[in-house]
């Protein structure tokens, strides 16, 4: 779309203005993180003019910044939230593991195999990503009861996997479908077996989509609410869930709880800038080729 | 010959060890819990004999007597429609005018996808911090255009309280429309809009006869893929009111979970979400056959 200077300036201009609404929480946000309690309760509201503190971050993840540097030191008071972060990092990580392990299998088979049914199962696998949380968490609540596995990593780990399934699948589906069967033919003319097939020809092939379904799986999993809400009680605790309990008797941390929340959006961020070529497919559960 | 026998191969390769893991954490995680929920519905915890007991089809009857229910649904519908209809016309008129070469444009882009990875109950918390009535930014800004009455918080006030819950979702959620809509704009053909030009139609003819058309398909799955998030609404309504002020944000999920889980009524939250479950079900396979999207 070539129009005049003007125009396209004005479309320039039109463009930064809207993202940085866009963008202004989230720099409010971060700013509360390095605000003093008493400028985050300024009136009117302090947007660029405060004394910048680290206290923040000190009390949450026991960083200070001295003369002589970051310094870390771990710290033991109620906001002390590096074990959370913990938490939510390693439920991420291995829910993502094993959702991409059993997704990829599965979505071989739904790709290359022909079976009657093929249809009918992935639409089942489509309506199980309708399910609410809430219908879930609940039985599951009293499963997980009778099992001990309420307040556990395995119970969040295999929760959370299986809210990534569906998606998993779809996309490595898709993914998959973008190479082209005849390789696979030749090479079982060639006399190689499915799975090594699987593993030496179609997995290194699809490197790239993989990659993509694990960060989706991951900030899926790091920014789940309901079931980390439901399912653990004090010695497993996501960021999520303990970022909606930094609420006091003598009222809400909120420069606390922004240092958390700052803190914990650049992790899923940057991964998600690195597979930005596959994201639209990734958030349409992958009926959508970019 | 030899191609012909791999093609018998290929056909005959039976896939149940590749799906098998796939169909037990379905079965356990998905089936298991349909069946429960469903032998709940006709039960009931009793907490002076502390046990389970068959109540019949009570809760279902309950479930048609009460007022908060229906109303919990007409809010469920609300937000959902009021949701979506915002994120598609802000989501399409940022994608249009973000569909651009120039300097500058693929950073906005990426700054867009931000509000996609903060967890929605931390977003919550952002938007109940600039909806404080005393020192929130975004009620300061209203109350000083005269918009707000100071005497009347966004979020305790039970005529807007919905909007400042749809604030939040329409916020981290309109991006993730612009994304979408992009990729749709960019991978249209160019022909249509060159014989469009010579013929002298006009930009809002061009949209609404070539861009909306070839868009159709990408449209319809985001509505899906969003639609189905916003039926299940919960994390936003749970840390920015939890239902109130009186029951004014009630989404199913929430008033779902609460009972189960606050009041201990089991078996009639059991029957909630069985109800939830039935709807977005029903309304996201109609929608797929109607509009038919293809996986």
């Amino acid at each position: 779309m070539n129009g005049s200077f003007s125009t396209r300036m004005l479309r320039t201009i039109a463009a930064w203005v809207v993202v940085a609404i866009f963008f202004f929480p989230i720099y409010y946000w971060t700013s509360v993180a390095f605000k003093h309690g008493n400028d985050i309760f300024n009136r009117p509201p302090k947007l660029f003019a405060f004394t910048p503190t680290f206290d923040n971050f000190q009390k949450v993840f026991g960083i200070s910044l001295g003369s002589g540097g970051i310094t870390v030191t771990p710290g033991g008071g109620n906001f002390y939230m590096a074990p959370r972060v913990w938490d939510s990092i390693v439920i991420a990580t291995l829910s993502t593991v094993l959702a991409v392990a059993i997704a990829t299998l599965a979505a071989y088979a739904l790709s290359r195999m022909n079976f009657r049914g093929r249809h009918s199962f992935v639409g089942w696998v489509l309506s199980t990503r309708m399910m609410p949380p809430v219908a879930v968490a609940v039985p599951m609540f009293f499963i997980y009861k009778n099992f001990g596995l309420i307040d556990t990593y395995t119970g969040m780990v295999l929760i959370h996997a299986l809210m990534n399934l569906p998606l998993a699948v779809l996309l490595m589906k898709s993914f998959f479908d973008d190479i082209p069967s005849e390789i696979d033919e030749s090479a079982i003319v060639d006399g190689a077996s499915r799975f090594m097939i699987f593993r030496r020809i179609v997995l290194p092939m699809a490197k790239g989509g993989i990659a993509a379904t694990a960060v989706l799986c991951f900030i899926f999993s790091w920014t789940e609410f309901l079931f980390a809400l439901t399912l653990t009680t004090t010695s497993v605790k996501t960021v999520p869930v303990v970022s909606s309990t930094f609420v006091t008797s003598i009222g809400t941390a909120w420069g606390n709880m922004a240092a958390l929340g700052a803190a914990s959006i650049i992790p899923a961020f940057i991964f998600i800038l690195l597979v930005q070529k596959h994201l639209v497919r990734g958030l349409t559960m992958g009926s959508l080729k970019q | 010959m030899r191609v012909a026998q791999a093609r018998r191969f290929v056909i005959s390769d039976h896939p149940l060890p590749w799906l098998l893991p796939l169909v037990a954490i379905l079965l356990v995680f998905t089936v298991y819990p349909l069946i429960y929920n469903i032998w709940l519905s006709f039960h009931e915890f009793v907490p002076r004999r502390r046990a389970i007991e068959f109540v019949g089809t009570e809760n279902w009857v309950q479930l048609w007597n009460d007022t908060r229910f229906w109303q919990s649904l007409v809010i469920t519908f609300t937000y959902f429609a009021i949701a979506l209809i915002f994120e598609l016309v802000l989501g399409m008129a940022i994608a249009l005018l973000l569909d651009s070469d120039g300097f500058g444009f693929g950073f906005l882009r990426g700054v867009l996808t931000m509000t996609l990875v903060i967890p929605p109950a931390i977003v919550g918390m952002m938007y109940l911090l600039m909806e404080d009535p005393q020192f929130g930014v975004i009620s300061y800004l209203l109350q000083s255009i005269g918009l707000l009455n100071s005497n009347n918080p966004i979020l305790a006030t039970a005529s807007t309280a919905l909007a400042g819950v749809l604030v939040a979702e329409i916020w981290q959620w309109t991006p993730f429309m612009v994304l979408i809509f992009l990729a749709g704009l960019r991978a249209l053909p160019p022909e249509p809009y060159e014989a469009a030009m010579i013929d002298g139609a006009s930009a809002f003819q061009i949209f609404r006869r070539i861009t909306l058309p070839m868009m159709s398909k990408v449209i319809a799955i985001a509505v899906l893929v969003r639609g189905i998030d916003l039926f299940r609404v919960f994390d936003y309504v749970f840390v920015m009111t939890s239902g109130g002020p009186g029951a004014s944000t009630y989404s199913l999920s929430l008033y779902a979970w609460q009972q189960t889980f606050s009041f201990v009524k089991w078996g009639y939250g059991a029957t909630l979400s069985l109800v939830t479950l039935v709807i977005i079900l029903v309304i996201a396979n109609l929608f797929i056959r109607i509009a038919k999207v293809r996986w």
